[in-house]
């Protein structure tokens, strides 16, 4: 892909053929990593100043409506104040593992964004292993928050770690389990491959969500269990305000404290874009047909349509956050391993009868080919 | 638990879930519902019995201190002489708004009237002191000074006045008589020395107030 990328960058500036294809792949992956991560960061801070919107609006106030017009600078006054702050690191806390801790929850939830597939070309990689990599990446945020509750030496921090493990550890099993269906559909663990078998069809009667009842319920389950995985409430034992201070990054300020605010929505996003990607058709344009279009056209409409149905998702998390209270820990576990884990469970055995017995076919296509 | 509360729970979770967020997304998408006032912007309009600040006009006070005596927490201090005129005469007029409770106790009980509660109830200040409202913004003590000086003045007009009789009367008298000056002497120097004897008196008056509200509190 970066190989491709480069080949026809020196295709079209002739002037650089002189120098070694390499070296143009290596610039071109740090340019795409670049562009990556400008959007990430960009998207985390609009994210937290909609958070905030959203919250006031919920709860019959404005929210920021300051900085700039209708306060939508307010994450650039957030982000100035969070670099110019202090950065303590407590006399007893671990020193190393405390400066680490918030480096693997930002790698952890930012690396994922290489495996989003933003449009019909727009991926940074396409791995054939796209989703088995998304889960094995986004699990290094339970590691990084272990630590940060570790090494602050802080007892609510140590108690919001290990609630942390014990939950994005317990919800990773129903969130593989409600994603396999759409591996199944697809035959391909591609993030790309998944989203091109959703095709046709108007562009949203393909989608895996139509595909038949079992998989429209396990975008459900994937979107709960997703939900408790991102930390967020009515799942947020880890942070939980209101009995742990705030959990594991209580000791953490300044730009460190940061880090784990943009990774929690980084995190969303990520968790988003997996459930359109692999429900709700991913970058395929409604009524069109994306990758039949101009490159240029074909890119820009599947990246707004993806953005779109991934931001939505976003905005839902938040509307759901402001709804509903937090769980209380043994709930939160009964929920993941009575309830979630044997659904998935079920589901998954619905889907794989489902498409042993109809060969793959989706009830949306059934109706099309009796129509012709 | 049988499958039957199993399901139900997962029903109950999903259809609570869905009336929460009908709520908050009411809540979300009606304007209506957001009830913060932009406040710098917008101001909050105090309904018409609002007791707000309170603001005493001093023309028509006349420092009865009544509203010293009746304020629960002490927080309106009063000073006043007599005047020559036989009149109170405010020296200062203080309200530490910081104290009040507004309780509105002194509007009830003030005579003319001349205590109000305002709409008034923004006052933020870096110092304690600057929320003391004061009414008279001239100098107690320059003020008590002039009273004094007019009584005095006054004083000294009707003494002339009347020695200006009392001679006249006298030579008239002389005339006739002789005899009753040293009667009339002593008729007239009450009159003369009373405007002097309350302005002392009332160079106080909190401690003259204080002192005859207690046996009022007894009573009650």
């Amino acid at each position: 892909m970066m190989e491709s990328l480069a080949i026809s960058l020196v295709d079209a500036l002739p002037v650089l053929s002189g120098v070694p294809l390499w070296t143009i792949t290596l610039l071109v992956m740090v340019m795409v990593a670049a562009v990556v991560l400008t959007f990430a960061l960009t998207y985390s801070g609009l994210a937290t100043y909609v958070e905030r919107k959203v919250a006031g609006d919920i709860q019959a106030r404005v929210g920021p409506n300051r900085v700039g017009p209708v306060g939508i600078l307010q994450f650039l006054a957030d982000g100035i104040k969070l670099l110019l702050k202090e950065d303590i690191i407590p006399a007893k806390a671990d020193r190393f593992l405390f400066v680490l801790a918030p480096y693997l929850v930002f790698i952890g939830s930012f690396a994922a964004f290489v495996v989003v597939p933003f449009g019909v070309g727009l991926i940074a990689s396409d791995l054939n292993i796209g989703i088995y990599y998304l889960m094995a990446i986004t699990s290094l945020v339970v590691v990084g928050v272990m630590l940060a509750g570790w090494s602050s030496n802080n007892k609510w921090a140590l108690l919001g770690g290990m609630r942390a493990a014990a939950q994005i550890v317990s919800y990773e099993i129903p969130v593989g389990m409600a994603l396999l269906p759409a591996v199944l559909i697809a035959g391909s663990l591609s993030l790309q491959d998944i989203v091109r078998s959703q095709g046709g069809l108007f562009g949203i009667f393909g989608w895996n969500l139509f595909h038949n009842p079992f998989t429209f319920l396990s975008f459900f389950l994937y979107y709960v269990a997703a939900l408790a995985e991102t930390n967020r409430t009515p799942f947020d034992i880890p942070e939980a305000e209101s009995e742990l201070v705030s959990g594991y990054h209580v000791e953490y300020s300044g730009i460190r404290f940061a880090f784990f605010f943009l990774a929690e929505y980084g995190d969303m996003f990520v968790v988003s874009a997996l459930a359109t990607a692999c429900f709700l058709g991913g970058w395929h344009v409604p009524f069109l047909d994306a990758e039949a279009l101009p490159a240029l056209w074909g890119n820009l409409l599947s990246l707004g349509v993806f953005l779109g149905k991934t931001l939505s998702l976003v905005v839902l998390m938040m509307w759901i956050r402001w709804t509903l209270p937090r769980l209380r820990v043994d709930q939160l576990m009964r929920m993941a391993w009575k309830y979630l884990v044997p659904l998935t469970f079920v589901n998954l055995l619905g889907v794989s009868l489902w498409l042993l017995l109809f060969h793959g076919e989706g009830i949306p296509r059934m109706i099309a080919s009796l129509f012709g | 638990m049988g499958l039957k509360d199993y399901l139900y729970d997962i029903w109950e979770a999903v259809a609570t879930t869905a009336k929460g967020m009908r709520i908050t997304a009411r809540y979300g998408v009606d304007p209506r519902e957001t009830i913060t006032l932009q406040y710098p912007e917008e101001r909050w309009e105090p309904s018409e019995r609002f007791r707000g600040f309170l603001y005493n006009d001093i023309k028509t006070c006349t420092s009865c201190t009544m509203c010293v005596r009746v304020c629960p927490v002490d927080c309106i201090s009063l000073e006043s002489v007599r005047g020559a005129d036989k009149k109170m005469v405010l020296a200062s007029y203080d309200i530490d708004i910081g104290r009040c409770m507004y309780c509105g106790l002194c509007v009830e009980v003030c005579p003319p009237k001349s205590l109000k509660h305002t709409s008034g109830y923004e006052k933020a200040s870096v110092d304690r002191g600057e929320l003391i409202l004061h009414f008279i913004h001239e100098d107690a003590g320059e003020i008590k000074a002039r009273v004094a000086k007019q009584v005095a003045e006054a004083a000294a007009k009707a003494e002339a006045e009347k020695a200006k009789a009392e001679s006249e009367k006298a030579e008239a008298e002389k005339a006739e008589d002789g005899e009753p000056d040293s009667r009339a002497a002593q008729k007239d120097a009450p009159p003369s020395a009373q405007p002097a004897a309350p302005a002392d008196a009332a160079g106080n008056p909190e401690d003259g107030g204080a002192a005859e509200k207690k046996p009022g509190e007894e009573k009650e």
